[in-house]
């Protein structure tokens, strides 16, 4: 069986929303950064199909490789600002960083 | 000479610059200023005889003149031919042989009674005042001679207004005299506003107000009719009555006459000066000056005929006053109404004479009787004596006093060689003529010219036999009076005055005009300089800026051009010379039958006054209320209609005026306010101001909850706001 576009946008609908989920649902802010990740994946995944199966060369995958570097850049930064966090509050439940509330 | 600033401004500056300094640092001046205005007036003198000499001597023909003009307000915009449409008033100087004459008598009477003045007014608490009020009177009065409009003829007419009001208001302790100013001052008033009026129509007619272009524009024709309230008028006659109402308001003439014995109760300095000599004689002045405007509007018998009146009524009714300064005031009113006269039959050069003499020996009658009253004293009451029941036998105590008056009252009676004969007789030349060529009714005017020389020979006289001659009547008044001594501010100025109450100086030819060849020989130099204004001349002159340098042509007295009668046939002039030689023989007939009958009735006493009182009971009557002028005026013209109109208009100020007007637009406002503000209170500031506040925190109470500080509910709103988004897309 030929893989077509449809099933990978399903399996990139799939992790976002997993993702998404994810970042809604848990408490944890480094489950939270995790979710982050596989929306980024997601969205990945999808240049890289349309790349594929639309446009017909690579610039997809060059976007992805962009994508990676900048997840982790982001994943670093999102580390850094939850160890900084727990520093000041001893927690990682993100239910405890309401700074943003006036 | 030459006519600059430097030459013609000082005969106002003079005494205004006096005045000016009198009114504010006289008191701290030694004699309280005196000295400056008589010094003032004097050297207007001087500058007002050079003006003369000049006109004098170099023989300038009577339609000669020297107009000069300056900017006074100029709004016009732009320069170009577009220039002349903007509003511009000239104003400047208009001298002719009228204007010159005028300037020397003006200046030289009231220079004399300025020094009469130091005499009569020395001790009086208000002295320095009264020198303050002179020089004003003095610079406007020679302004007014000076004037080339009708405009500055106007302010400086206001100005004399205002000073003759002050100064009959002089002691205004007294009631009395309070009354008479405002009396005085209202009564011209009447006069003066038409007098605008009729300055507003010659400005509407010719958009300018000077005499030249008046004249120019009367000889162009362009006075045709004026429309007031769909009525169509001449319009030469409107302005003409017009300006002839401000004469009569001015000179006291018939129907406005009460004012002038009323202003008698002023010091008496300035009845000579100002209601003898110069003010009232400047309204005669003015129709002189406007004498062509009359005669073109056919204002001439009206003219004639309202001088004639006054000078009849005003002479009958001098005939029972007993105040020496009431028998003058009406005898000043009854020879202004010759002038008036005069001007009406067309004896333009006479009456302007008349003006001359009159204001000489009236100034020095009115001195004369100053100097009588200011002698004579009440124990009684500490004032002074103006009656004359109870003076008499002054002949010795006041020997020059005496000369000067019966010098001037043989003037004014019109008895030959004296200067009132001159001019009053040849009045009453031309009116006679006049009468005979018109005819029928137009003879009143010459009769009653006559019966007042009569009358004023008689009353005269009267008033001199009543006062310097028999036996004292009052001995306490009499013994009061001191033997008069020859003084320089007393008798000196009514020595000269009386000088020149000799005819010579006016009929002759002293100097000068006998060098001219004439058609016909004529040597009265009067004559020669002044005559009626012939219009088509006025364009021969060109305007000229009033400034340092004088850039006119002389132009000398050209006998081609100058002949008196010139516009008469040989006829008419036979039948002119005619009517003259008539006429001053009878005047002179009246003057004397006038003296004869003063003399039996005052001197000898074999005819008694009291049998004409007692054979003419109601008008002897009606003469001591001055033909109930006073009466009509104050009780009726103004006690029952202007009160009650006053009273009517003041109710309905009141009543519909305010109640309704005022009233009501203030209820409709405060209706309007009470409706604002309601507005205002429940729509602005309730739903407008207070609302808006109040949606915009209750949206704050829903975003309030929204706003939890959890980032994971920010990312809930945002993903809900991209998903509708999402769905409104596919929508």
């Amino acid at each position: 069986m030929m893989m077509g576009l449809t099933s990978y946008l399903l399996i990139s609908l799939f992790l976002m929303i997993c993702g998404i989920i994810i970042m809604i649902a848990r408490k944890n802010i480094i489950a939270i950064l995790l979710g982050i990740e596989l929306i980024l994946n997601a969205s990945a995944l999808n240049f890289v199909a349309y790349s594929k199966f639309v446009a017909k060369n690579f610039d997809g995958q060059i976007f992805t490789l962009f994508i990676i570097v900048v997840a982790a850049a982001e994943a670093a930064v999102g580390l850094a600002i939850t160890i900084r966090h727990f520093q000041i509050s001893e927690s990682i439940h993100i239910d405890d960083a309401t700074q943003l509330l006036a | 000479m030459e006519y600059t600033i430097g030459t013609i401004a000082p005969i106002i500056l003079f005494p205004l610059v006096a005045f000016v300094i009198n009114a504010f640092c006289g008191r701290k001046l030694p004699r309280q200023g005196d000295w400056i205005s008589c010094i003032a007036i004097f050297l207007s003198f001087l500058w007002c005889a050079r003006i003369f000499c000049d006109f004098y001597y170099n023989q300038y023909s009577s339609d000669f003149y020297i107009h000069k003009v300056f900017n006074w307000i100029d709004l016009s915009w732009g320069t170009g031919p577009s220039k002349a449409s903007g509003f511009k008033v000239d104003m400047g100087i208009f001298i002719d042989n009228v204007a010159a004459i005028m300037l020397l008598m003006v200046s030289g009477v009231a220079s004399l009674i300025h020094l009469f003045s130091t005499f009569y007014m020395k001790g009086d608490p208000k002295y320095g005042k009264f020198f303050v009020y002179l020089s004003l009177f003095s610079a406007a009065m020679l302004g007014l001679v000076l004037s080339d409009n009708l405009l500055s003829v106007f302010i400086f007419w206001e100005i004399m207004g205002f000073c003759s009001y002050s100064l009959i208001g002089f002691y205004h302790e007294k009631n009395a005299a309070g009354d008479a100013s405002l009396k005085a001052f209202m009564t011209t008033r009447v006069g003066d506003v038409c007098f605008l009026l009729g300055i507003l129509a010659i400005w509407s007619i010719v958009g300018n107000v000077n005499f030249v272009d008046i004249y120019q524009a009367l000889h162009q024709g362009s006075f045709t009719t004026l429309s007031i309230f769909n009525i169509t008028i001449s319009a030469a006659s409107f302005a003409g009555l017009m300006i002839f109402l401000g004469t009569i308001g001015k000179s006291a003439q018939f129907p406005l006459q009460v004012w002038l014995p009323d202003a008698m109760m002023g010091p008496t300095p300035c009845s000579a000066l100002i209601h003898a000599a110069t003010m009232v004689a400047a309204g005669v002045y003015l129709s002189l000056r406007m004498y062509p405007l009359m005669e073109a509007g056919d204002l001439t018998t009206l003219i004639a005929f309202v001088g004639a009146i006054t000078a009849f009524g005003a002479a009958t009714i001098a005939l029972v006053q007993t105040d020496i300064k009431a028998v003058l005031a009406f005898s000043t009113i009854s020879q202004l109404g010759y002038m008036v006269m005069g001007i009406g039959v067309g004896a333009y050069s006479a009456s302007f004479m008349h003006l001359i003499t009159h204001a000489i020996f009236k100034a020095c009658l009115f001195l004369s009787a100053g100097s009588v009253i200011h002698s004579l004293h009440d124990h009684h009451t500490h004032g002074h004596v103006q009656e004359m029941p109870r003076m008499g036998g002054l002949k010795k105590k006041l020997p020059f006093t005496f000369f000067a008056m019966t010098c001037c009252t043989l003037a004014i009676a019109g008895v030959p060689f004296f200067s009132g004969f001159v001019s009053k007789d040849r009045i009453l030349g031309d009116a006679l003529y006049w009468g005979s060529k018109h005819g029928t009714y137009h003879w009143i005017v010459p009769l009653l010219g006559f019966s007042a020389a009569f009358l004023t020979a008689f009353y005269m006289f009267r008033m001199m036999y009543l006062t310097f001659y028999g036996t004292p009547r009052d001995q306490a008044v009499y013994d009061s009076c001191h033997q008069e001594k020859l003084s320089f501010n007393r008798n000196i100025p009514l020595l000269i005055l009386s000088v020149f109450t000799l005819g010579i100086f006016f009929s002759g030819s002293l100097t000068g005009q006998q060098k001219v060849k004439l058609p016909i020989v004529k040597f009265e130099w009067f004559e020669t300089l002044v005559q009626k204004p012939q219009l088509f001349k006025f364009s021969s002159f060109k305007k000229e800026n009033f400034g340092l340098k004088d850039t006119r042509e002389i132009k000398a007295l050209i006998p081609s051009v100058y002949g008196h009668n010139q516009t008469l046939s040989e006829q008419e002039a036979h039948e002119t010379h005619h009517a003259h030689f008539l006429g001053a023989i009878i005047s002179i007939i009246l003057a004397f039958s006038g003296i004869l009958l003063a003399f039996l009735m005052y001197l000898r006493k074999s005819l008694d006054p009291s049998n004409w009182v007692n054979f003419f009971p109601r008008w002897t009557k009606a003469l001591k209320e001055r033909y109930y002028f006073d009466y009509l005026y104050q009780e009726i013209l103004i006690k029952k209609v202007l009160l009650r109109l006053n009273y009517y208009l003041a109710k309905f100020d009141l009543d519909v005026f305010d109640r309704i007007a005022i009233d009501g637009w203030q209820n409709v406002s405060r209706c309007l306010y009470r409706a604002h503000r309601v507005f205002d209170e429940y729509f602005i500031d309730r739903l407008a101001v207070d609302g808006s506040g109040k949606s915009i925190r209750l949206f704050n109470m829903f975003l309030r909850y929204a706003q939890t500080g959890k980032v994971q509910i920010y990312f809930l709103i945002f993903l809900v706001v991209l998903i509708s988004y999402l769905f409104k897309l596919k929508i």
